[in-house]
């Protein structure tokens, strides 16, 4: 064995500087964004594919302003943006946004999703508290398995717990695939058929850590002892022991038994954050924010992430993680160096024949919106943008904008949230086409409405261009504003009704209803 | 011991000379492009369209939302302490009997398979539901789609101009227990819901628009939408212009769910219940090509009272089931068309000292007729009083995999989710070859 190893260490130390891909050899200096591009373009280079050529300005901060803070950008944020001559004013962008607190707001509903998805709860009051204290991921997980509830504060992130309670089978598969990013759920009944990493003493051993938890008169509870039993499909009775996925064990304390007690479920949150051990937590959240931003996964699907299903790009993930611990699992730190990659800021558009493997992030994805993505941005575009407080007002702003958030919210419950290869339902498309709550709201066009300031323009010219601009963030193309134009012109004895028209079309339009 | 089996009237020779006509007048291989109508434009051909349309498969679920008693319907013991006051009576199969509170379908018996042997282990209203539904439970990490939403996939198409899963369900009872669902087919496949209303939402115009209007909108947003697309490979792309292409189409089949545009004939004949009505809309729904449409009956859940309820609610049922299958039968669809009784569970043959019984999925029944369906059977066996399955035992997934195979789709065939497979029925499971056709 130790021969073994010292022969793999010196095949290692002389095949080092041929395998300019360890990330042993990656400083862990480098921006991340630098990292980033390293990896990607390493691999681009092997394939010999020639990348998507950078995304115009105007594509850039809508894709942005939608990853960031949840919502198309605003027409002057957009012209102030594209007329900006700053060589940094990415990077400027990129800060601004998330220095903003809708940031916060955006971020709480999308790790809200993430963790209560399929639920009737909610952690997002908790979130939006520990997010705006720049808490990290470590923190959140923390409190969410040994939630405070004496905290007013903080007391909202026992809903994690207590609204899977009652089915520990379910909270078992879904902490581990929320956290840890692995479904042992197969492993539950027999050792996984395609999986050699999970067996039934993994499920079991997860369990474990989650079976003396109970409600009792409302609150979260934790028994000091107590075993699973389980059958393996041999018929035979086996106790489950305090297991983590990488199958090191807790020996239960059984000498304090009085108070100060034995809670499992905190020696699951200590050992899963152990060096050694925490590999599972650090690549899993690692692989969920890059498939938020990339629209696909480093490891595809996100909760397959064993050693039968390696990365696409193995060190970039590693170096990630690595990252990502050594900065106290920060995730803004994380998604900043995302998003000023150059692989983020692609075309969506591939004209040069067959489309690259996802995997590749050759081209950039296109996306749906979230629900409130949506919601949100629609409320937005819809209002005159003349009626907005200006960029230079930024609280006055977000107040506003957080208005429109809040109105957006029922809205938002009509739509689906989407998941890998999404569908969009018919309902959706009869909603938009003859919902009475799309056309008296959304299309009124009274008071601080967009279409109240597009009826009151001159000419058709201009009203194309202010509706393009608030609704899709850019100015028509030839063949575009030919279009529209001519559509308006058959309609000149009722223009408002026509100009309405266009505005429906601008807000259903697929461009609309994805980020790209 | 092999499962009580009876003769099979299946088959009829005005389906036999249907498709010969239809074999003959169209060119060589036309079944082959009843996948895609458009093409052929066969709707310009009245004859060639509607023969198609009768070709495709389609199912109606008869959804006796709380759990209707198997003992006073399809698995009556007379005399037997637990049998209840009501006589069983022969039906127009020799050998099989059924309740006297359902007389005509006993003399339409030669259509139905009877299964007896129903035990599905989970007796609680929302978990029997969510199994019967999908033919399985959902697992922590993984929504199952339901029958509809299955159907709706396999039998619909993707342009369709109708709906391709409708669920009418007006009662409060237990609805929000049953919902339909699509699970990880995503909303493209969920069903259009008719809580309320006879008209599903959102399908008529507003007055605001003209219908050219309304039309040249669509168009337009089409025309930006499609320029955006060029370049841009995504299925999710796809599907948003694909809804709304459906729109138009689906807005002119609002008809279809207009109950006054069926003759006075046949709405006496379906009677003047809402559940009467109802299932005559479901036909009109699977004749206009609708694959799968679930209308609910509510409640059948009788703790107490559950003779008076019975009383009043299986003739009901009776009449409308009956009505159904001789509709269907005499326009030609019911070889194409399979037609289910199902609910939740069935009820205790033990009576309560409310005279009623309570939740029972261990012994219990259900019915498929039409499509694919040996008619005239009986599947699998009850003991004397009812409380165990002495014969042919059926679970839900084997009872799932047989309307699955009786509608001409491989039980076994794989979606993946990801990249994990993931069969129509759990691996192993086996249709009852013996029921069908």
């Amino acid at each position: 064995m130790r021969i073994q190893r010292l022969i793999l260490t010196f095949l290692a130390f002389l095949l080092g500087p041929i395998l300019s891909r360890a990330d042993d050899l990656l400083s862990s200096a480098l921006p991340i964004e630098q990292a980033v591009d390293h990896f990607i373009d390493a691999r681009l280079q092997e394939t010999g594919l020639q990348p998507a050529p950078p995304a115009s300005d105007a594509n850039f901060i809508r894709r942005l302003t939608l990853d960031l803070v949840g919502r198309i950008p605003t027409l002057e944020e957009t012209r102030t943006f594209l007329a900006s001559s700053n060589t940094s004013k990415r990077v400027e962008l990129v800060d601004r946004l998330m220095h903003s607190p809708a940031f916060v707001r955006h971020q709480a509903t999308e790790l809200d999703t993430l963790l209560m998805k399929g639920t009737r709860g909610s952690v997002r009051p908790y979130l939006l508290v520990i997010l705006a204290e720049k808490g990290s991921w470590d923190r959140i997980y923390r409190d969410l398995m040994l939630p405070d509830e004496n905290d007013p504060k903080l007391k909202s992130a026992a809903e994690f717990l207590r609204q899977r309670v009652r089915d520990l089978d379910k909270l078992t598969a879904e902490v581990s695939s929320i956290f840890f990013g692995v479904n042992i759920s197969c492993a539950q009944c027999h050792d996984h058929p395609l999986v050699a990493d999970w067996k039934q003493d993994h499920f079991f051993g997860m369990k474990a850590f989650f079976s003396r938890t109970y409600e009792s008169g409302g609150r979260l509870a934790e028994r000091e002892t107590g075993l699973v039993k389980f059958k393996t499909t041999k018929g035979v009775e086996r106790s489950a022991q305090l297991m983590f996925l990488t199958g090191k064990v807790v020996k239960p304390d059984t000498s304090k038994a009085a108070p100060p007690k034995f809670s499992a479920r905190a020696e699951l949150v200590k050992l899963s954050l152990q060096p050694g051990q925490r590999d599972f937590f650090a690549r899993a959240i690692v692989n969920r924010i890059w498939h938020r931003f990339f629209g696909y996964g480093l490891v595809m699907p996100l909760d397959q992430m064993h050693s039968e299903n390696p990365p696409s790009h193995p060190e970039l993930l590693n170096w990630l993680a690595r990252d990502l611990v050594e900065h106290g699992y920060d995730l803004r730190r994380l998604i900043r160096g995302l998003v000023l990659s150059r692989a983020y800021a692609r075309e969506s558009r591939w004209d040069k024949g067959e489309v690259p493997r996802p995997n590749l992030f050759a081209v950039a994805r296109v996306r749906p919106l979230t629900p409130m993505q949506l919601a949100v941005s629609l409320r937005l575009a819809v209002t005159d943008p003349q009626t907005l407080p200006p960029m230079s007002k930024p609280e006055e702003l977000d107040k506003r904008l957080q208005g429109l958030e809040a109105s957006a919210a029922d809205l938002a419950r009509s739509f689906e949230q989407p998941g890998d290869d999404f569908q969009v339902g018919v309902g959706e498309a009869l909603l938009f086409s003859n919902g009475v709550a799309i056309e008296k709201d959304l299309l009124a066009d009274g008071g601080d409405r967009l279409l109240n300031r597009l009826r009151r323009l001159q000419t058709d010219d201009e009203a194309i261009d202010l509706a393009m601009q608030t609704i899709l963030g850019r100015l028509p193309r030839d063949d575009e504003r030919k279009l529209l134009g001519n559509y308006l012109k058959q309609r000149a004895d009722r223009p408002a009704e026509a100009r309405r028209q266009m505005v429906w079309a601008l807000l259903t339009s697929a461009e609309f209803r994805f980020n790209y | 011991m092999a499962p009580n089996r009876h003769s099979n009237f299946c088959g009829s020779p005005l389906h036999a000379m249907d498709r010969r006509n239809f074999l003959g007048t169209a060119v060589a291989g036309a079944a082959a492009f009843a996948a895609d109508m458009t093409q052929l434009n066969v709707l310009q051909h009245p004859a060639l369209a509607s023969e198609l349309k009768k070709q495709q498969k389609r199912c109606i679920l008869l959804w006796l939302a709380g759990g209707a008693s198997q003992l006073e319907t399809w698995d009556p013991k007379p005399g037997a302490p637990t049998g209840g006051p009501f006589r069983a009576i022969p039906t127009s199969v020799p050998g099989i009997h059924i309740s006297e509170l359902m007389p005509q379908m006993a003399k339409r018996m030669k259509h139905t398979c009877i299964l007896r042997s129903l035990n599905t282990r989970i007796g609680d209203h929302g978990g029997g539901a969510q199994l019967m539904m999908r033919g399985r439970r959902d697992e922590p990490n993984l929504k199952y789609p339901d029958l509809g939403a299955v159907l709706a996939r396999e039998l619909g198409r993707r342009d369709s101009q109708v709906p391709d899963y409708v669920s009418f369900y007006f009662a409060t009872e237990g609805r929000s227990m049953a919902p339909g669902t699509a699970g990880f087919l995503g909303s493209r496949y969920a069903p259009m819901e008719l809580y309320t209303s006879m008209v599903p939402e959102n399908i008529r115009r507003l007055d605001s628009i003209n219908d050219l209007d309304h039309k040249q909108r669509a168009e337009l947003r089409e025309l930006l939408s499609k320029q955006f697309a060029q370049g841009r490979a995504s299925s999710s792309l796809d599907s948003h212009n694909e809804a709304y292409q459906r729109v138009r189409g689906l807005m002119a089949s609002d008809k279809l769910f207009d109950a006054t545009q069926e003759p006075p004939k046949v709405r006496d004949r379906y009677g003047p219940t809402l559940f009467g009505e109802q299932v005559m809309v479901a036909r009109r729904l699977v004749e206009a090509g609708v694959p799968f449409v679930r209308v609910a009956r509510a409640w059948w859940d009788s703790h107490g009272q559950n003779f008076e309820t019975h009383q009043e609610l299986v003739p009901e049922l009776d009449h409308v089931m009956a009505a159904l299958l001789d509709d269907l039968q005499e326009r030609g669809l019911l070889d194409h068309t399979l037609v289910i009784t199902l609910a939740e569970f069935g009820r205790t043959p033990k009576i309560n000292p409310s005279l009623g019984r309570d939740h029972f999925a261990t012994a219990w029944s259900a019915t498929l007729s039409g499509c694919g369906i040996q008619g005239g059977s009986v599947w699998g066996k009850t003991d004397a009083k009812g409380e165990h399955v002495v014969e042919g035992e059926v679970g839900a997934a084997e009872l799932f995999a047989t309307i699955y195979r009786a509608l001409g789709i491989n039980p076994q065939k794989n979606y993946y989710v990801g990249s994990r497979p993931v069969p129509l029925t759990e691996p192993g499971t086996k249709p009852i070859k013996a029921i069908l056709a």
